[in-house]
């Protein structure tokens, strides 16, 4: 009987452990990353769908080359292959798009010799495969070609805007249409550094502007020159990373707190990043005050101006389009599939992302969800100016998420084309437009009085002569009156 | 004399001086005090429509901020704050204004306000982008015309010279600025207060 009772006892503990787990894992299932959001135009943020969702981890050993340790940045080619920079082991990396493994590179013949790398950051895949190579440890730039065989080595520029006991420590290089290759160094704060085709040193291009503290300034105005040498120095803060569109624009981060954070870059160094959007595009616009705002850390731009920037505090990836609309945001710090521990590097592989965290040297892809594939598609359609397309995706978007300002103004801009203005008046409001809303509504103006014009006219003209006629009857009785009374 | 009652403020607000003379010594206070009440309500309800019904061009709100008794308060607190500064004010430097006198003449200056940013809700829908300077010319025009009536008001009330006038406007916004630092200050001691109590009580419900 004891023993029956026993039995029951732990039949119900198994019973209650196992309801548990189904419970335990409906939750986690629910609760995968964090909730997406938006920032609306009143800078709130509001509740989004998921625009994209972890696939799969990808490491060293699934791979079978062994594991990463302290990978740095990825690149990936427009026949998305995938090149990864493990820097703790001194090799490359490349993957095809199944993510299997092609082959790893160590070393490269140097007249003769066997050369190696040592703690290279950075690395970049020309259109023709050529690959760059950022060598910080060995302060140069390796610059081989598909077979891997050396092109040309860039060491420390001889130039006189560079310190004679500066040290070379390139960190990210990108290369060009006209096979210009720039560099992000350690210890600049002049901008990138440019080279030419054979490798010499050309210019700093896009130094980020001094921000001054007003209250650190007083300081320094009141200072003695003997305390102010003893000061830090008013510094431009430097690049966090940069990446290179097909049209040739450097998109880059710094480290700054202005909101210029993100910059695209033209040939002369000029930011020509559209800010058109709600805010500027700087990561989170609203933030616990211990965390800080965000500090972004790698950039990835994509067909049709969209670009993606990583967040290294929150560990977010945010996007945004030409204009500067945020997208969407997804990632997150944590433990889960589609969280991170170190996020070091994005990179898009047609719409998917691979996200690089440092520490746990692994690969997190993230594939689209319907959301998503709608929304870059609406974004992409729009680009092309192919409005029609872009309407309809915008449609589907909002329906999925009406939160989405900017989406009705893309509905409204089809429906202005197509001239139905109150139509697009009403998207226009909802996306909080005025201008544009202004320019629909002068058209409907316009038409509202071109159809009323007749009957318009011709009421006020009735009434004009009716008056008329009515007072000349009333003083004609009134005169009448006044005849008879006399 | 209803008739009147409805045009001597139109007439007021193109003839000022004679108009507040008339107001202070000719007219029934009573009158004068249910008119004034009317301007005040009529400013609140173009205040109210004026945040909900203008133009999206000339008025971006958040229907989640729009509060309607803020928006009464908006109007009522600063008027009350001036008459009441004014008056403390004008009774220690030989104003010869009463309180009463202060608030119609205060009210009767808001007329313009009223009158031409009535019309200007509706209006304003039916303006675009580029017209908007109209609005925007109007709304500053009227307020300019308040700021005039009021001084002149100010200035008949108390039968004060011009300078003495803009003195006295000058010194009340100053006691504007002490009176709601006051009411801050006995606001956030009240909350205190209020505070405090609350948390012995919750102490003593938990405790037993």
């Amino acid at each position: 009987m004891k023993r029956v009772q026993k039995f029951s006892a732990i039949l119900l503990a198994i019973m209650v452990l196992l309801f548990n787990i189904s419970i335990g894992a409906t939750t986690v299932k629910a609760e995968e990353g964090a909730p997406a959001y938006n920032y609306s135009f009143w800078g709130e943020s509001v509740s989004a769908p998921d625009a994209y969702q972890a696939k799969k981890l990808i490491n060293g050993n699934s791979l079978g080359i062994g594991s990463f340790n302290q990978p740095n940045d990825l690149h990936v080619t427009n026949d998305n292959q995938v090149y990864v920079m493990d820097s703790g082991n001194n090799r490359i990396a490349i993957l095809d798009q199944e993510f299997k493994t092609l082959r790893t590179v160590d070393s490269f013949m140097n007249e003769g010799a066997k050369d190696t790398f040592s703690n290279p950051q950075g690395l970049f895949v020309t259109k023709d495969k050529d690959v760059l190579i950022a060598d910080t440890g060995n302060h140069r730039v390796v610059h081989l070609d598909e077979d891997f065989n050396l092109v040309k080595i860039i060491e420390k520029p001889q130039s006189e805007l560079l310190k004679e006991d500066y040290v070379f420590e390139p960190i990210r290089v990108v290369v060009d249409n006209a096979d210009r290759i720039f560099v992000m160094a350690a210890g600049i704060f002049d901008g990138f550094m440019e080279f030419n085709v054979n490798g010499s040193f050309n210019t700093f291009i896009g130094a980020n502007r001094v921000e001054v503290d007003p209250v650190e300034y007083l300081w320094k105005r009141l200072s003695t020159q003997a305390q102010r040498s003893q000061m830090v120095m008013f510094t431009p803060t430097e690049f966090t990373n940069l990446d290179i569109n097909d049209e040739g624009f450097i998109y880059s981060t710094n480290g700054d707190q202005s909101e210029d954070i993100i910059k695209k870059l033209n040939a002369r160094g000029t930011d020509i990043l559209r800010r058109e959007g709600y805010y500027s595009p700087m990561g989170d616009i609203r933030y616990p005050l211990d965390v800080g705002p965000s500090r972004l850390i790698d950039i990835d731009v994509t067909d049709s101006e969209i670009y993606s920037v990583l967040d290294s505090k929150q560990g977010r990836i945010f996007t945004y389009n030409g204009d500067g609309h945020l997208m969407y945001v997804f990632g997150g710090l944590g433990n889960q599939l589609g969280e991170f521990h170190t996020p070091t590097a994005i990179e898009r592989v047609g719409d998917n992302f691979l996200v690089l965290d440092k520490e746990l040297a692994e690969i997190t892809v993230f594939g689209t969800t319907e959301y998503g594939r709608t929304l870059n598609e609406a974004v992409r359609s729009y680009y092309r100016g192919d409005e029609e397309k872009a309407f309809q995706f915008y449609k589907e978007t909002v329906n999925m998420n009406a939160n989405l300002e900017f989406a009705y103004t893309g509905i409204g801009k089809a429906l202005l084309r197509q001239g139905d203005y109150k139509e697009a008046m009403h998207n226009f409001k909802q996306s909080l437009d005025q201008q544009n809303y202004s320019k629909a509504f002068l058209l409907y103006r316009k038409q509202v009085l071109r159809e009323h014009f007749s009957t318009g006219m011709t009421v006020i003209l009735l009434l004009a002569v009716g008056t008329l006629i009515f007072r000349k009857y009333r003083k004609m009785t009134r005169g009448k009156r006044v005849v008879s009374i006399e | 004399m209803n008739r009147e009652i409805i045009k001597y403020p139109f007439y007021l607000i193109v003839h000022p001086f004679n108009g507040f003379w008339d107001l202070k010594y000719e007219y029934n206070k009573r009158i004068n005090l249910i008119i004034s009440f009317i301007i005040l309500f009529l400013m609140i309800v173009t205040n109210i429509l004026g945040s909900q019904y203008s133009g999206f061009l000339v008025n971006l709100y958040n229907p989640e901020n729009m509060n309607s008794l803020m928006e009464v308060l908006y109007v009522v607190v600063p008027v009350l704050f001036w008459c009441v500064a004014n008056w403390s004010l004008t009774t220690l430097m030989d104003g010869e204004g009463k309180f009463e006198e202060i608030f119609v003449s205060t009210c009767f200056a808001l007329i313009p306000l009223v009158i031409i940013n009535f019309p200007w809700i509706w209006l304003s829908n039916l303006i675009s982008m580029q017209e908007t300077a109209f609005y925007y010319f109007s709304n500053s025009f009227a307020v300019l015309w308040f700021l005039f009536l009021l001084f002149v008001g100010n200035m008949t009330v108390h039968q004060y010279k011009p300078s003495k006038s803009i003195g006295t406007i000058l010194l009340t916004i100053v006691a504007m600025g002490f009176m709601a630092f006051l009411c801050l200050l006995f606001f956030s001691l009240i909350q205190q207060m209020v505070a405090f109590i609350n948390v012995i009580y919750q102490e003593i419900v938990i405790r037993n």
